[in-house]
């Protein structure tokens, strides 16, 4: 009888009364077109995080992201359950976190039964954490996380890392307890002098200790409504965030690596196949050999992805796109303002739409003083990260002084 | 913020002001203007303090022919700390925004072994002790001695208040309790007689309950304050049971064999006295009479000591009791009456250095002389043994005060404004009726939120559909106490950090932590949280307190079972994360097999037409509100209020919860089952976990002056002070 009881599984009739209608009202016609346009407008807008003036950022982020994996992971408020809910968000997290950041590095570590393991190490290679993740779905759930064991190891493993880079951890916890061999006050107190930025996205309700660990380091600390706010909460988090102490502001040494120079053509006289060479990042496979690839300036190993540190000698390589993806963020496309749509123009400036009825407001460029439409005003600041009316008049591109 | 209530200009010292504190100063300046007494309900956290003060102050300073004084009455030590900080921050505003200090002193009193600075007495814990040993310093004859003899020890800082405090006047300004004792230590005064005597002068006072509302202490410490005041009584909810507690006296077999020891010992000094007298060759009659008086109180005690003889209980008025006393040791009703006095005179007389060892015999003359002056409202219920233990013999007589309004009234009589005030006194217009005082305003303000921020709810029956209650008849029921334990699992599982459950009583609680823990509740319930339980031992409650806080700071959570009533339920405040979800388990019914209880019920229902009934629920829902009210501190907590019966959600039970709590309990959240209530629990922790501005705030649960203004916000207001 005992074991029935300890049965946590939900039924869907168990849940709350979910009254989705009751949102929709219909206007003076009778119709709900125009508020689903508005609920969609709302929902964008909402996700764009007003970016407040000049900020150092840490551009070359080191972030480890705990899962929790406890029992609390199996509940089902999240569909089709908490842990296939955030594997799944992952997914989308990882791919927009190297497409947003891809000078940066990004580790996995699982909160299991108590301890913190290591799923992938700190690395930029998409593709193995994606794979690592993949392999979790099968996991069984049990037993309760410790924080201060996360805390422990990310400390130990964020430590060692160059003064420039930023030190972050991310945790992902459903649990509403921690299960600690110590007062985690005190890890707590170690990190912040570390300077790790720890920020914790809560599964079910806001717990005191994440709260504080958050408040000390300088986090943030959310909790999610739903899967749709647990998304947005997620990649709230790929953009950099300001420095969270003072770092060096020193050079950092970087390698832009050709493409595999193609030796045998130029040189027609030795008519021999040409060189096996093996990528370095597939080295351990045993796959990779052969193809083409980015060779490191320096030592002359083979990658066929960038970025990636050389493993041969420690050189960061990247290419010239992604220093300027990294770029952007250093001077985000000031918010447009949202102004109600009076005829002030005749069609979107970005994708030439024209504006009908349905467009109750419009966006408004503060410094090009195009009008934009709600779908491409989303697009820019989340996307494009570059203003289409701005960047068609050279002078206000390149930030010039006001010539008038 | 400078806010015009009424047209009278009040300083307030902060920058936003609540709307229900200005609709609370609306109503009370009306007590004031009348002149009469007030009963106001507000929630606690929303700055009752604050606004009681600023008003009476500003009262104080443009009315001074109408209002003199202020007297702040609170319960507690910490609960007058924080009444004192809030002053000073006002005094410091009016000093900021006038230039100078406004002409007011404020001054807490408290007992001895608060304010001593003697670096010998002060070291002593006990309150009784250092009152003894501060006596025994600063008494008159001891004094006397010390002139004659130097190596007779007295209270260097009674000696220097004595020569130089007497003559001069307190400066202005606030003075807490460290600052009496900083002034003391600096002028080598000291503390506790300075505040005795500047209470008189001073125009804030701020005390405990207990000097205005026991007639003993009243007598001495708040003789001489005029009429023209506004007493206030803070955190008044059981203002009824401290008037009947000052009034009414226990007597065990303890208490009379010790005042037979302490007589003995007066009998030797008398008769020490009396030898050393005639020596000298002379007797004073008074001596002779001391003799008399002696030996009449021992026959009142050995009439006591009688009447503990019984087997069974017996009831009687004081008048039956007295005519008993005459009939069996022909003492009369005049001298008894007078018993309290002759006794502390006659040690006056004898230079008794100590008195605490007196205490059991002062308790008897007390006994004496309340017997003797009331005749009506009281009783005397002796009983041969206690309810609990109907085997072992430990006779008791209880001369009981039934009548809350008697200590009330000199009080209603001698100020011209009273005002009674708590986060929890509904209903109302219980209130007048016992204590028998007729107010001119009595208003229940609500908490206006920015978010509901607080989630009562009634759940009635458990996951199996069983009606969940604490009724007699079903309270050992199985079914009732796995619900019961079901429910507070899942809530354990589903609500972060720290869980309060109170349970009806003591006695309750162990039965259902045993069954609990055979049915291995305690087991599962250990998986989510740590297990705290409060007893009857206060020194293992407060070590259990300072681990759960320490469970729910680091982040392991907890969970605290508790009692109404109890230690836990009435003084301690378990804001934000200490107190996230509090479980109310049954309607905390008082003891109603007390033949006390009984008596005071019957009283009730002659004197003031009250059903018996009506009264049980009215305490037991002022103590229900009480409890859950723990967990809400202010308004950017939030907690969960779980009423775990199914008679709460009756309507006369319900309606006599306070209004703010009655505000948020929809009918959809009256009737629920467990799974019900904890999937409405995890929404809504969700709901409140997401970022909380004071900008959410502003306009609408807290306001600028400009908005405070503002004509429609006015008229809210105004609104919510009508509609009662």
């Amino acid at each position: 009888m005992a074991d029935d009881e300890q049965d946590t599984k939900e039924y869907r009739w168990e849940t709350g009364y979910e009254k989705t209608w009751e949102a929709i009202k219909e206007d003076e016609d009778g119709l709900v077109e125009g508020l689903v346009a508005e609920f969609a407008q709302k929902a964008a807008r909402k996700a764009v995080v007003p970016r407040r003036g000049p900020v150092r950022l840490g551009m070359m982020r080191h972030v480890l992201l705990a899962v929790d994996c406890s029992e609390a992971m199996n509940s089902q408020d999240l569909k089709p359950s908490r842990f296939l809910c955030t594997l799944k968000l992952l997914e989308k997290f990882i791919e927009e976190y190297f497409d947003q950041n891809p000078l940066s590095q990004l580790g996995l570590v699982l909160m299991k039964n108590k301890r913190a393991e290591k799923l992938t190490e700190l690395s930029g290679n998409v593709r193995k954490h994606l794979k690592a993740l993949q392999g979790l779905t099968e996991m069984s759930l049990n037993g309760e996380p410790s924080l201060q064991n996360t805390l422990e190891f990310a400390g130990r493993v964020l430590k060692p890392l160059p003064a420039h880079a930023s030190r972050e951890l991310l945790v992902l916890f459903a649990s509403l307890t921690t299960c600690d061999p110590g007062d985690i006050n005190i890890t707590i107190q170690a990190l912040k002098t570390e300077g790790i930025r720890c920020s914790v996205i809560g599964l079910a309700a806001e717990v005191r200790i994440c709260k504080k660990l958050c408040q000390d380091t300088g986090g943030e600390y959310g909790v999610v409504l739903d899967d749709v706010h647990y998304r947005s909460l997620l990649l709230d988090s790929t953009s950099p965030p300001p420095r969270a102490r003072a770092l060096d502001a020193g050079l950092v040494k970087m390698g832009f690596p050709h493409s595999a120079p193609q030796t045998n053509q130029t040189d027609p006289g030795t008519n021999a196949d040409p060189p096996i060479t093996v990528c370095m990042c597939h080295l351990d496979d045993g796959e990779g050999v052969g193809g083409e690839g980015h060779l490191c300036p320096q030592c002359r190993s083979k990658y066929c992805s960038l970025p990636a540190q050389c493993r041969t000698c420690g050189l960061t390589l990247a290419s010239a796109p992604h220093l300027a993806r990294s770029y952007h963020h250093l001077f985000p496309v000031e918010p447009y303002e949202e102004v109600a749509y009076e005829g002030q123009a005749q069609y979107c400036f970005a994708c030439l739409r024209n504006f009908t009825d349905l467009d109750k407001q419009v966006y408004r460029c503060g410094r090009c003083h195009e009008f934009y439409c709600w779908e491409c005003e989303s697009v820019v600041s989340t996307t494009i990260h570059v203003c289409p009316g701005c960047a068609s008049r050279p002078h206000l591109y390149q930030r010039l002084p006001d010539t008038s | 913020m400078k806010l015009t209530v009424d047209g009278l200009l009040v300083y307030f010292p902060y920058d936003y002001i609540y709307p229900e504190q200005y609709a609370y100063m609306l109503e009370l300046k009306r007590a004031l203007d009348a002149k009469g007494h007030g009963l106001l309900e507000m929630p606690s956290g929303t700055g009752k303090t604050i606004s009681l003060l600023s008003l009476i102050v500003a009262y104080m300073i443009q009315n001074p022919h109408h209002v003199r004084k202020l007297i702040y009455c609170s319960r507690t030590v910490p609960e007058i700390e924080k009444v004192l900080e809030e002053l000073k921050n006002l005094i410091k505003y009016y000093e900021k925004s006038q230039g100078e200090k406004p002409s007011l002193t404020g001054v807490v009193l408290s007992s001895r072994k608060n304010l001593c600075i003697h670096p010998d007495v002060s070291r002593e814990r006990e309150g009784k002790l250092v009152d003894g040993k501060c006596h025994s310093l600063t008494a008159s004859y001891i004094r006397e001695r010390h002139e004659s003899d130097n190596s007779v020890p007295i209270c260097q800082f009674y000696e220097g208040f004595n020569r130089e405090g007497k003559e001069s006047m307190l400066p202005y300004g606030v003075y807490t309790m460290d600052d009496l004792k900083q002034y003391g230590a600096d002028r080598n005064w000291c503390p506790y007689f300075l505040s005795r005597f500047a209470i008189i002068h001073a125009e804030i006072v701020v005390y405990s309950y207990h000097y205005l509302l026991d007639p003993k202490i009243a007598e001495v410490v708040s003789k001489e304050m005029n009429r023209e005041a506004v007493v206030v009584f803070d955190e008044a909810h059981n203002i009824d049971n401290v008037c009947i507690d000052s009034l009414s006296v226990k007597v065990t077999r303890r208490t009379i064999d010790r005042s037979t020891m302490a007589l003995q010992q007066l009998e030797k000094t008398v008769a020490h006295w009396l030898v050393s007298m005639r020596m000298s060759k002379v007797v004073p009659g008074n001596i002779r009479n001391a003799e008399h008086f002696l030996s009449f109180l021992k026959r009142f005690i050995e009439y006591l000591k009688t009447r503990l003889r019984i087997q069974h209980v017996v009831q009687e008025s004081p008048a039956g009791f007295l005519k008993d006393v005459q009939a069996r040791v022909c003492i009369e009703r005049k001298p008894l009456r007078f018993c309290a006095t002759r006794l502390s005179s006659l040690m006056k007389t004898l230079e008794i250095p100590d008195p605490s060892n007196f205490a059991s015999l002062t308790l008897i003359t007390h006994l004496a002389t309340l017997v003797s002056t009331y005749t009506k409202g009281f009783t005397i219920i002796i009983e041969p043994f206690d309810d609990k233990t109907p085997t072992v013999s430990n006779p008791i007589l209880h001369f009981s005060c039934m009548d809350s309004s008697i200590a009330m009234r000199p009080v209603f009589a001698r100020f011209q404004s009273v005002i009674i005030t708590s986060g929890t006194l509904s209903p109302l217009d219980m209130y007048p009726k016992i204590l028998d005082f007729n107010p001119i305003i009595m208003s229940s303000f609500t908490m206006t939120l920015a978010r509901p921020c607080i989630l009562p709810m009634i759940v009635s029956k458990g996951s199996d559909q069983v009606a969940i209650s604490s009724k007699y008849e079903t309270r050992e029921d199985v079914a009732v106490i796995r619900n019961y334990g079901q429910l507070l699992v899942e809530i354990s599982a589903s609500v972060p950090d720290g869980v309060v459950c109170f349970f009806t009583s003591y006695l309750y609680l162990e039965s259902v932590v045993g069954a609990w823990y055979d049915q291995g509740v305690v087991a599962s319930l250990q998986r989510h949280k740590l297990l705290f339980i409060e007893t009857q031992d206060s020194a293992e409650t407060s070590f259990a307190l300072i681990n759960y806080i320490k469970a729910c700071e680091s982040g392991r959570g907890a969970v605290l079972l508790s009692v109404a009533r109890g230690k836990v339920s009435e003084g301690v405040d378990f804001d934000h994360h200490l107190g996230r979800a509090v479980l109310m388990f049954g309607i905390p019914y008082v003891f109603t097999q007390s033949r006390i209880l009984k008596a005071r019920l019957d009283y009730l229902r002659d004197q003031f037409q009250i059903r018996e009934n009506d009264f049980l629920t009215f305490d037991a829902m002022r103590h229900a509100a009480q409890c859950v009210g723990r967990a809400l501190r202010g308004k950017t907590d939030y907690g969960i209020m779980i009423f775990a019966d199914k008679r709460f959600s009756r309507a006369d039970k319900r309606t006599k919860l306070p209004r703010w709590i009655q505000e948020h309990l929809k009918d959809s959240l009256c009737n629920l089952s467990t799974e019900e209530a904890v999937q409405i629990c995890k929404r809504w922790l969700r709901q409140m976990a997401q970022p909380f501005t004071r900008e959410d705030q502003l306009g609408v649960s807290l306001l600028t002056l400009q908005q405070l203004q503002s004509e429609e916000q006015q008229e809210k207001i105004e609104k919510q002070v009508i509609q009662k």
